[in-house]
């Protein structure tokens, strides 16, 4: 890395997180059950243990990333398994209270 | 049914807790005509009398890893069965397919909810299955190597993206999942086991009769209580819940219970007018139940729980005396009969109360008293190393020591996670160091709560204003749901966040902390994780 300079924030964030030592606190908090490790970007956690480089607000990208089925466990996938969820709710950022989880049938 | 036409269950989890009261022979004759009316629109019979049914008889899993495949059959392939069939099927698959208590050591807080467990699972399983969901929900199945395989091709097919994750797009992660991780699944999870061949055998015990039990619930603190458990029908119980809280505040409430394969003990209750759930594991030889009390509707809440039979101490509160110290001490248990002894240094001075269930005690603890963990012991009863005797708390950890909260309510359906906090000290021990091999764990102990950020950012950002509070009993509520215009970017009600608390020893208070991420709601409610 010392021939490389970080050019944008993340990659600031990412040096200064590996020049800290700070790695197996990150590691730590993308292990906590529920939360994904699948950070690029992360939903609950990004690369750095933080919250700095998630999306945010997240419901200004959320369909985003259901459409896409990048947070399976989190976030509903209309790919394959929830086609239905929130189709009445056009926009996520304006009418986010009307855009409920997906619960076990009884 | 809500506005999106997302599906929801007014049960949900808990309908475990309420399967119908079914015999056994009746039950295995009515599960398997349940599979031939509802589930060979797609599976087949094979004519193999040890395994009848495709997939379905290749597979071992816990009530709740039943539930939850059902669930998702009903959900996304057009299964239609009827609750009362689905508790049916639950009970005799997780009966004749379950696990064995040994099975599911170490991984059990995945069944009993409990909050803020940091996972750590060989590698190849991390990168392959812990990325999205919990590695305890792979560790409580059991198949065959096709069945893995099997899973695997499922994951391709349902969710294809995972194939394009950081960690799996730079290699052939299909391959690998196929030809590393399938093979590895089997052989640490088999299908067959002795474990369970064995746990089969066992012929297992009523859990009928009157339990002592003891608990912590956050907000309410260490309670203990009499259970007394009814036996309706087979693995069918009512039960009853009578105790009290260390501060005297009475505690009372009844419901029902379920047993699984044995040993896996579901019961629903109103305590106090609160619906809670107890996810508890019976012991082979039927003398103890131990597992996680919570609420049904805010499952962050609650706390270890342990029921006993026959003339044990089940507790010592608080587990702590400092030197020179004079103090109530609750001894709780079971059958507890005869004098109270502690050990050297610490004199019992007189009886404050007693019944067979509880006896509080004034205990002095002399200032020459020996640091350490000494034994209390009522008439024959004894337990080892109950109360520590202590010079001063050398230090404070709070735990969980990494935990996450969830924005939610302010008017949407989701609803607020929140984080609940304790604070255990320690003496240095012998060394005199804090933070070595040889320090006395002293327990809980009571603390002052607040929170600061985590980090340059976190202040920068002034999560503390907007990521919600901590009250006195260390339980943290997360900030409304939504995006806050006040915040750079309408952001989230996020933070990043410390932990502190302060617990006071004579003239010093010493401080502990731990790391709370406010994060975003998750929008996916599985049985587990």
């Amino acid at each position: 890395m010392k021939h490389l300079k970080s050019f944008n924030k993340k990659a600031k964030m990412l040096d200064q997180a590996t020049s800290q030592g700070e790695v197996e606190e990150v590691v730590a908090m993308q292990s906590v059950v529920g939360c994904t490790s699948v950070n690029d970007p992360g939903w609950e956690v990004d690369p750095f243990g933080g919250l700095g480089s998630l999306c945010q607000p997240m419901e200004s990208d959320l369909y985003g990333c259901a459409d896409a089925c990048w947070w399976p466990a989190q976030v509903p996938d209309t790919m394959s398994s929830h086609p239905d969820w929130s189709q009445d709710v056009a926009k996520a950022n304006e009418d986010w209270r009307k855009i409920d989880s997906i619960f076990p049938e009884d | 049914m809500n506005n999106n036409k997302t599906t929801r269950a007014l049960l949900g989890t808990g309908a475990l807790a309420l399967a119908g009261l079914v015999t056994m022979p009746a039950q295995a004759a009515d599960a398997e005509s349940i599979i031939r009316d509802r589930c060979l629109s797609c599976h087949t019979e094979t004519g193999e009398s040890a395994t009848p049914f495709s997939r379905i008889s290749e597979q071992r899993k816990t009530p709740e890893g039943w539930m939850m495949t059902i669930s998702r059959m009903q959900q996304q392939r057009g299964l239609v069965i009827s609750p009362e069939e689905k508790r049916t099927l639950v009970k005799h698959l997780a009966d004749t397919q379950g696990l064995a208590p040994s099975e599911t050591d170490g991984v059990r807080y995945l069944l009993e909810k409990e909050p803020n467990v940091v996972e750590s699972f060989d590698q190849l399983v991390q990168e392959t299955c812990v990325r999205c969901h919990s590695g305890a929900r792979v560790a409580l199945q059991r198949r065959t190597e096709d069945e893995w395989k099997h899973l695997i091709h499922f994951h391709m097919g349902q969710q294809p993206t995972a194939e394009f994750h950081a960690g799996a797009r730079d290699r052939a992660w299909f391959d690998i999942a196929l030809t590393n991780v399938a093979p590895k699944l089997a052989k640490d999870y088999p299908f067959n086991s002795d474990a369970w061949n064995n746990w089969q055998k066992v012929n297992k015990k009523s859990l009928n009769g009157t339990w002592a039990m003891t608990g912590y619930m956050p907000g309410k603190g260490t309670f203990d209580a009499s259970l007394r458990v009814s036996k309706t029908a087979a693995d069918n119980y009512t039960v009853a819940l009578e105790g009290q809280y260390a501060d005297g505040t009475p505690l009372s409430g009844e419901g029902r219970a379920i047993v699984y394969a044995g040993y896996e003990w579901r019961a629903s209750l109103t305590i106090d007018g609160v619906k809670v759930r107890q996810v508890l594991a019976a012991s082979a030889d039927g003398s103890a139940l131990e597992g996680r009390m919570f609420e049904r509707d805010d499952e962050i809440i609650g706390g270890s729980v342990k029921a006993v039979k026959g003339n044990v101490i089940t507790a010592v509160t608080p587990s702590y005396i400092k030197q020179g110290e004079r103090k109530l001490v609750t001894i709780s248990g079971n059958n507890l009969k005869g004098n109270v002894q502690l050990g050297n240094g610490v004199k019992m001075l007189n009886v404050v109360s007693r019944n067979a269930n509880r006896v509080v005690v004034l205990a002095e603890a002399s200032k020459t008293a020996k640091v350490g963990a000494i034994n209390v012991k009522v008439g024959r009863t004894s337990a080892k190393t109950a109360l520590a005797v202590y010079d001063q708390v050398a230090r404070v950890e709070i735990t969980p020591s990494e935990s996450i909260a969830r924005i939610g309510g302010a008017g949407g359906p989701i609803p607020k996670l929140k984080s609940a906090y304790r604070a255990v000290g320690y003496a240095a021990g012998a060394d005199g160091k804090p933070g070595t091999e040889d320090d006395l764990r002293l327990g809980y102990m009571p603390a002052a709560w607040s929170l600061k950020p985590f980090d340059e950012i976190a202040q920068h950002d002034n999560d503390i204003k907007y990521a919600g509070t901590i009250s006195r009993d260390g339980v943290f509520t997360p900030g409304d749901a939504g995006l806050n215009p006040e915040r750079r970017m309408s952001t989230n009600n996020v933070g990043n966040l410390s932990v502190v608390g302060t617990v006071n020893d004579g003239n010093n208070n010493v401080q502990g902390e731990a790391h709370l991420l406010v994060t975003v709601q998750t929008f996916v409610k599985p049985v587990l994780q």
